[in-house]
């Protein structure tokens, strides 16, 4: 009885707390918004922008100082890598596009048997950690690998391609794919099919239904999920490491310069150019489907 | 009219006459949209399908623009080309939405533009062509805008700019007004209506609003579960409905039932010669419905009464009183009569038929 009428009255007295965080006192004083920022404020400056900071103070410590920039970009190997890692991503950000495209509009607009299964495969990938997504490529075409015992048993000959750019590629499209295609099935069920009849009533072919209707309908969720995968390409570094390629991805560079030459502030270096393009690149998407459209989470791989 | 308007008006197709015969449609799940039916549509006619929704009248819509294909044994003709399995790629026939299904990354004169350039018709014909059919929608001044800044009005505008411009055989309207507020859904009515004789195309139109297709169709079907209840021109669906489901859909209608004997309709007390009922029939004695609309009753002084009843709702509609009464049959009747005329809520009143507005069917 006695706690009845307690919560009674702590119903009808609202202490001082409560009432500074009811939604309205929080929206009507910009004092108490500060204040509820503070502990976000403290997690940027002492986690993202504190060690960004000293990663690029690192390069200037170095015995190139500044010039360390320069370098990178004249060192015929830096160089290279980076162009190799430029072209690996984009090269995987057109291929996840046409297939995810593809596959996703199928998806939404089919029904059948085991569909939400299969999307539930598709997206799997996601939960893998670059590592494994590493070791399952030389399951499949490394030395002891399903597609080398296949060729042996057929042709005699191994067929081995994990270490190389082809199974970087699959690698590296294996994680791409989920990213993509639900931004692409998520473009492809808001798309108006009676904007697809309107056009072939005007006598417009399949093909040019696809062009003038279709493609312009997903173009949006297709420049944003490029631009994830894009970056997620870039960054990976977990898949090329298992892989131990002979492709030198500027991750890997990265580390490698880090821990077994403890060339800091060429690291340091590589790693700013390294988050500048994959920034401007997100950037540019930005600008490109207006301001405001919020992009999917970028997930590591 | 402007010169340019006339030349468009003149350049287009004559109408092309439109046959289904015995036209049937049964979904993959195996659903009857449609039972089989004929239907022909003479050249430069508007046509309008009316029904409630899931009736089958924008199947029927459908099938004529090639995006359903009729059950096998159906055949359908667009004059003298039979246009059955043709796609609706290959059929030429122009289609306005009820959600415009404008394309959203292209202008207002590009959307109008796409037909013609599909077709490969030159720039500059081309050009000639849109400017024609903005002016003659009267919105030439919106040319370069982009379809999110256009109204809902502007956006049906350019539709039918987007769907004539190719000169199709057919043009088909599927609700295209009723996502429209209740003014302008009858100022483009009307426009619409102006512009389909200019035309001289045929044009079938899709609507579940019976004043649209009153004011639109020369002639209308009424549909009913995938079946065509009854196809007359507006003032035969209106006066002479076939069925009790044509009289109760089509305009506010009453019912009653009551005994028919000689001619004579028992009402408890009173009884009324329903003889001159437009389909009166000797034959039919036994229990029956009589329908009517408003007008069909009416206020009358208390010696000349059918019935007395007591007044459940008064609106005043401008032109008119609409009073709701209770105590005749088992359900409220409506009956309009003079606006400036007061009756009072809760009121007694006494009410006549008006037997040359009735319409009766025999009872289930």
């Amino acid at each position: 009885m006695s706690m009845d009428l307690d919560l009674k009255e702590g119903r009808s007295r609202p202490s001082l707390l409560s009432s500074f965080l009811t939604p309205r006192a929080a929206a009507a004083s910009p004092a108490i918004l500060t204040v509820l920022l503070i502990p976000g404020l403290v997690i940027v400056a002492a986690f993202f922008l504190i060690p960004l900071a000293r990663v690029a103070v690192e390069v200037g410590n170095g015995p190139e100082g500044w010039g360390t920039y320069l370098l990178i970009l004249t060192n015929a190997r830096y160089l290279e890598s980076l162009i190799q890692t430029l072209a690996m991503s984009a090269g995987v950000t057109m291929m996840a596009l046409v297939l995810c495209a593809i596959v996703g509009l199928f998806l939404v607009r089919n029904r059948f048997a085991g569909r939400s299964i299969l999307i539930g495969t598709l997206t799997l990938p996601l939960s893998f950690p670059g590592t494994v997504v590493g070791f399952m490529v030389i399951m499949l075409a490394g030395r002891q690998g399903v597609i080398g015992g296949l060729t042996d048993a057929a042709f005699g000959a191994k067929l081995v391609f994990a270490y190389d750019i082809a199974g970087l590629f699959i690698g590296y499209l294996y994680f791409s794919i989920p990213r993509v295609i639900l931004a692409v099935m998520a473009s492809a069920e808001k798309l108006d099919l009676q904007l697809e009849e309107a056009a072939r009533s005007l006598g417009a072919s399949r093909f040019r239904v696809i062009c003038d209707v279709i493609l312009p309908g997903l173009m949006p969720g297709l420049i944003s999920s490029g631009a994830i995968c894009f970056a997620t390409a870039m960054g990976a570094f977990g898949t090329a490491f298992t892989l131990a390629t002979d492709i030198d991805v500027l991750p890997m560079v990265i580390y490698t310069e880090f821990t077994r030459n403890a060339n800091i502030p060429v690291a340091a270096a590589l790693s700013i150019v390294l988050g500048l393009i994959t920034w401007a690149c997100l950037a540019a998407v930005r600008s490109f489907t207006g301001e405001g459209k919020s992009l999917p989470v970028r997930g590591g791989a | 009219m402007t010169t340019s308007q006339k030349q468009a008006a003149q350049a287009q197709d004559a109408g092309t006459a439109i046959a289904l015969t015995n036209c049937a449609k049964t979904f993959a799940d195996g659903t009857r949209a449609l039972m089989p039916f004929d239907l022909s549509i003479t050249a430069g006619e508007t046509l309008v399908l009316l029904g409630p929704s899931g009736c089958g009248k924008t199947t029927i819509l459908r099938m004529i623009a090639g995006l359903e294909f009729p059950d096998a044994g159906g055949a359908i003709h667009f004059g003298e080309d039979d246009v059955t399995r043709h796609s609706i790629e290959q059929r030429r026939v122009g289609m306005v939405f009820q959600s415009y299904a404008l394309f959203p990354n292209m202008t207002v004169a590009e959307n109008v533009a796409y037909g013609l350039k599909v077709q490969k018709v030159g720039k500059a014909e081309r050009d000639q062509r849109v400017r024609e059919m903005l002016e003659m929608m009267h919105i030439d001044m919106l040319a370069d805008r982009r379809v999110d800044q256009l109204s809902g009005g502007q956006r049906q505008r350019v539709a039918l700019a987007r769907a004539i411009a190719p000169r199709p055989r057919v043009l088909l309207l599927d609700e295209p007004l009723t996502a429209l507020d209740a003014k302008l859904r009858v100022r483009l009515r009307t426009e619409i209506n102006a512009l389909l004789r200019k035309l001289g195309i045929t044009a079938i139109y899709v609507t579940h609003d019976q004043e649209e297709a009153m004011a639109l169709g020369d002639r209308i079907v009424v549909m009913q579960k995938g079946e065509i209840a009854q196809i007359g021109t507006p003032q035969e669906i209106y006066r002479a409905p076939k069925t009790p489901f044509v009289a109760d859909f089509v305009g506010a209608s009453n019912c009653l039932k009551v005994d028919i004997e000689n001619g004579r309709a028992l009402l408890g007390r009173v009884d009324v010669d329903v003889s001159r009922a437009w389909n009166a029939n000797p034959a039919t004695d036994g229990l029956s419905e009589i329908y009517f609309r408003a007008d069909g009753l009416m206020l009358c002084a208390p010696h000349d009464a059918h019935f007395t009843a007591t007044v459940e709702a008064v609106s005043y509609l401008g032109e008119k009183l609409r009073v709701t009464v209770a105590g005749i049959g088992n359900d409220a009747v409506i009956v309009d009569t003079d606006p400036d005329s007061v009756v009072r809520l809760g009121e007694t009143v006494h009410c006549r038929l008006v037997p040359e507005k009735l319409t009766m069917f025999a009872a289930n």
